[in-house]
């Protein structure tokens, strides 16, 4: 069995994104290829039109020299494509039987007997009579994998397949990818960890910014190489002049933070220690779903942790919500401005009023005093910019650029001794960024700290004093930001090590 | 290709005239109905709507009718604004109305200013109590409320059939399943001779006042407005998630208990098996008629009642079974969802596109 698919000059437009720009690959049986990139590199939509679930604006796709329509999932299944999702699409309560048989049209004697032999040929340890929420996340994903299997896929595309798996797992899941491709399946691995690059692909085309960049044997890569191919060489940026904060006084200290969730698509995190002096900008790379979120959430207090596990100015302040914290002159501006940060349904002097402490007196004795809110909020609205002097305007109604110079002023007009910010600029105009970057600037200048969680490198090169890297859960060494090169990120975000 | 995409702007005003054009839209299908039944719709539809209210008595019992309904469903409105599903004000009713009733056996034989002010509480804090049950097992046991409160009202309504049945029923009364009439001191006055409106629509007017008052200009309001909004803004701004579910729920059965103590202190003087005639589940329909909107579910709560009067008297006049109202009840809000997904949502056709030829 011979497969050969292609794609060429695939093109889809979002709406201020271009996330594939005539793409063209192609692929052969007996292979294992990787695609690799950034998130929002453009992968994810290149395998969702491959799998019928997105409709390309341009471009053709061949399954062995014949075109394919791939108008909905079903397309692709007819044509012996099958997809593995990273999050799984499997009913908990039902037996593994039962959800193998629901979308095959076999009877079910004669699935047992062909999911059995699957079972025995790739050394799948499953019962196939327990309900699918006593499995693991491995094997749950095998489950998902024999679906596909049972179809005889001639394409068998994963994504990201290891984001939820333990190491074990995913060194079985290695061997059974590779049993599948012996067995002439064409296996397409998307991914944004090198070292699975590497240890499993025999080819790798890498995505940036909707284009591929480069295809290449894996052979002739290395990590450095394909981190400097993922990340870009974009080094032309102005630095923040670095400070020496040898003498300042520290203002927070993280000390052996460790963070385990129920959540099975959520990250746990190892052993966290950081500290930050008064006047720096503590930057902190990674490639999204690496913690980032749990972190932002265990600085706000949106998680509670062991009350001496951070010290804020000498209080343990581990224990405390966001509205505590923020009496200590904490600040915060989370990732997600537009479900979070901000509600859009509300007006922006309601929303300013989300930032409030009992020093505030937003509410007195229980009771909202809006005059107060309103004043405040019609100081933030001239002092940071935004382009509006409505008060009761919804929030819905601004720019994306607007809201944020909102959310930011809101949180630094209490002049707050640290700001915790969590991608502070996706999605905004180049003017917007320089704003907020030059306001972020601006408050290390007066001796205000922040913290930086970013997945833009470039803007954490420009923006931090020192920087450090998360993966999995854990915190890459601090270093001195004069010291970084986007390729050393870009090693220690796909998981590799430097010296 | 049909694409449904969401609306951004949604104009205040349509926003509150939909629910008036769910009810016209109501009057039309029902007098299709009546139709289909052999009536002339418009005169079905008269004796259904405007007989009832046609008198002085009418009005009066429509204004009985929408005392409890509104009381419920302003209770209900914290609780739906504020993303917490109570669909058990049934049960809250008659636990308060139980709990109430108590009260108003164990005093007898007293009279005093005391005994209906003391009724009136302890009915009150019945329902809330009652309520927080579910919100209690939510907060900590992760459960879910709708399912919890829902089989609460079953919970709440054996437990009045056993004490009507058994212990609290009326020694001298024949064992019909009811217990002694209350005296006259743990009645609500009457406002007017001969009408059976009582002082309970007092009560229901001032938590209409209190509830505009505590959902709009206080600290509570604006954090039950963010969290039914947005969760996770409510957990960012560092809003006390837990207290404020059980804040909510007590609210919430604190109104359904003083309806329940409403009703056997007004107009049924008494307990039995009967004591609500699904005020608690209606009440839902009124809440969401009136956009949780203390203003709006005063006038929702006057347009649900009537569908009460109206199946009475259509029973009457038409001899169509009384359920009609409950029809009524339920195009009403049937409507209302229609004409909602209308407003938030705009459909699309769209014409095939190259690529799919």
């Amino acid at each position: 069995m011979n497969t050969k698919l292609k794609v060429s000059e695939i093109s889809k437009i979002y709406p201020g994104c271009i996330a594939n720009d005539k793409v063209s690959l192609e692929f052969g049986s007996g292979k294992i290829y990787a695609l690799l990139g950034e998130n929002g590199a453009g992968k994810s939509t290149l395998v969702k039109i491959l799998s019928g679930v997105v409709k390309p604006d341009e471009g053709e796709v061949f399954l062995n020299n014949e075109r394919i329509k791939l108008n909905s999932p079903l397309d692709a299944k007819k044509n012996n494509i099958g997809m593995v999702f990273q999050h799984f699409n499997l009913f908990e309560t039902l037996s593994v039987f039962e959800n193998l048989s629901i979308d095959s049209d076999k009877k079910d004697e004669d699935l047992r007997v062909l999911v059995n032999d699957i079972l025995e040929k790739y050394n799948f340890k499953i019962d196939l009579d327990i309900p699918v929420l006593n499995l693991s996340a491995g094997q749950k994903q095998k489950v998902e994998i024999i679906r596909c299997l049972i179809r005889n896929p001639k394409v068998l595309i994963m994504d990201e397949p290891t984001s939820v798996l333990t190491e074990q797992e995913t060194d079985d899941l290695f061997i059974s990818l590779k049993q599948f491709s012996k067995d002439g399946i064409l296996i397409i691995y998307i991914t944004h960890k090198l070292k699975e690059v590497l240890s499993l692909c025999d080819e790798v085309a890498v995505m940036r910014k909707g284009k591929v960049v480069s295809v290449s044997n894996t052979i002739d890569e290395k990590i450095e190489s394909l981190a400097n191919k993922m990340v870009g060489e974009n080094l032309n940026t102005i630095k923040k002049k670095i400070n020496n904060f040898k003498n300042s006084e520290e203002i927070l200290k993280i000390s052996n933070l460790n963070f385990k969730s129920d959540d099975p698509y959520e990250t746990n995190l190892n052993n966290l220690n950081l500290s930050l002096k008064k006047g720096e900008c503590l930057g902190i790379a990674g490639i999204s779903g690496n913690g980032q979120n749990e972190l932002f959430q265990i600085l706000s207090g949106e998680i509670i942790t062991e009350g001496t596990s951070i010290m804020f100015r000498n209080k343990e302040i581990g224990k405390l919500n966001p509205r505590e914290r923020r009496e200590y002159l904490m600040a915060f501006s989370p990732e997600d401005r537009i479900s979070q940060a901000a509600v859009p349904e509300l007006k922006i002097y309601e929303n300013v009023a989300l930032n409030n402490f009992k020093s505030s007196n937003f509410f007195e004795k229980g009771l909202v005093n809006e005059k107060k809110i309103k004043e405040h909020t019609q100081k933030i609205l001239s002092n940071f910019s935004v382009n509006t002097d409505n008060v009761e305007l919804k929030s819905q109604f601004l720019s994306g650029g607007n809201l944020q110079k909102l959310i930011i002023g809101r949180e630094l007009i209490t002049s707050p001794e640290l700001l915790v910010c969590f991608n502070p600029t996706w999605g905004l105009d180049v003017g917007a960024i320089n704003y907020i970057h030059e306001t972020l600037i601006q408050i290390n200048e007066q001796g205000k700290s922040s913290i930086l969680i970013s997945t833009d490198n470039d803007e954490l090169l420009k923006l931090s004093d020192r920087i450090c890297v998360i993966y999995k859960g854990k915190l890459s060494k601090i270093m001195n930001a004069d010291t970084v090169t986007a390729e050393k990120l870009g090693i220690l975000m796909g998981g590799g090590l430097i010296d | 290709m049909i694409k449904i995409e969401k609306r951004n702007d949604v104009s205040r005003s349509i926003y509150f005239l939909t629910p008036v054009l769910a009810i016209f839209l109501t009057l039309f299908g029902g007098g299709i109905i009546f139709f289909i039944l052999g009536f002339n719709p418009i005169e079905a539809l008269k004796f259904f709507f405007i007989t009832p209210i046609s008198d002085l008595y009418g009005l009066s019992e429509l204004l009985v009718k929408a005392t409890p309904l509104c009381l419920i469903a302003i209770g209900l409105s914290y609780c739906f604004k504020s993303n917490n599903w109570n669909i058990g004000a049934e049960g809250q009713l008659i636990f308060g109305g139980i709990v109430g009733g108590g009260v108003a056996l164990l005093f007898y034989n007293h009279d005093g200013f005391y005994v209906l002010p003391l009724i009136i509480l302890s009915g009150a804090i019945g329902g809330m109590l009652f309520a927080m049950i579910p919100a209690i097992l939510k907060t900590y046991f992760n459960t879910n409320e709708i399912l919890v409160s829902l089989m609460l009202v079953y919970v709440a309504k054996l437990l009045l059939d056993y004490l009507v049945v058994g212990p609290w029923s009326n020694p001298e009364g024949f064992n019909f399943p009811e217990t002694r009439q209350f005296s006259d001191s743990a009645r609500m006055p009457i406002l007017f001779d001969g009408l059976r409106i009582h002082a309970g629509i007092f009560i229901t007017l001032i938590t209409v006042f209190l509830s505009w008052l505590i959902l709009y200009k206080t600290y509570l309001g604006f954090q039950i407005k963010v969290s039914g909004l947005s969760l996770k803004t409510a957990k960012y701004a560092g809003f006390k998630g837990k207290t404020m579910i059980i804040i909510v729920f007590m609210i919430s059965g604190a109104c359904a208990g003083l309806a329940g103590v409403g009703e056997i202190t007004g107009p049924i003087g008494q307990l039995h098996r009967n004591i609500s005639p699904d005020y608690g589940f209606t009440a839902i329909i009124v809440a969401f008629l009136g956009r949780l909107n203390p203003i709006g579910i005063i006038f929702a709560s006057l347009i649900v009642a009537l569908t009460y009067l109206g199946a009475e008297t259509a029973q009457i006049f038409l001899q169509v079974p009384k359920y009609t109202g409950q029809v009524f009840q339920g195009m009403i809000l049937f409507f209302l969802l229609g004409s909602d997904y209308l407003l938030f949502f705009k459909i699309k056709f769209l014409g095939l596109k190259k690529n799919e030829l």
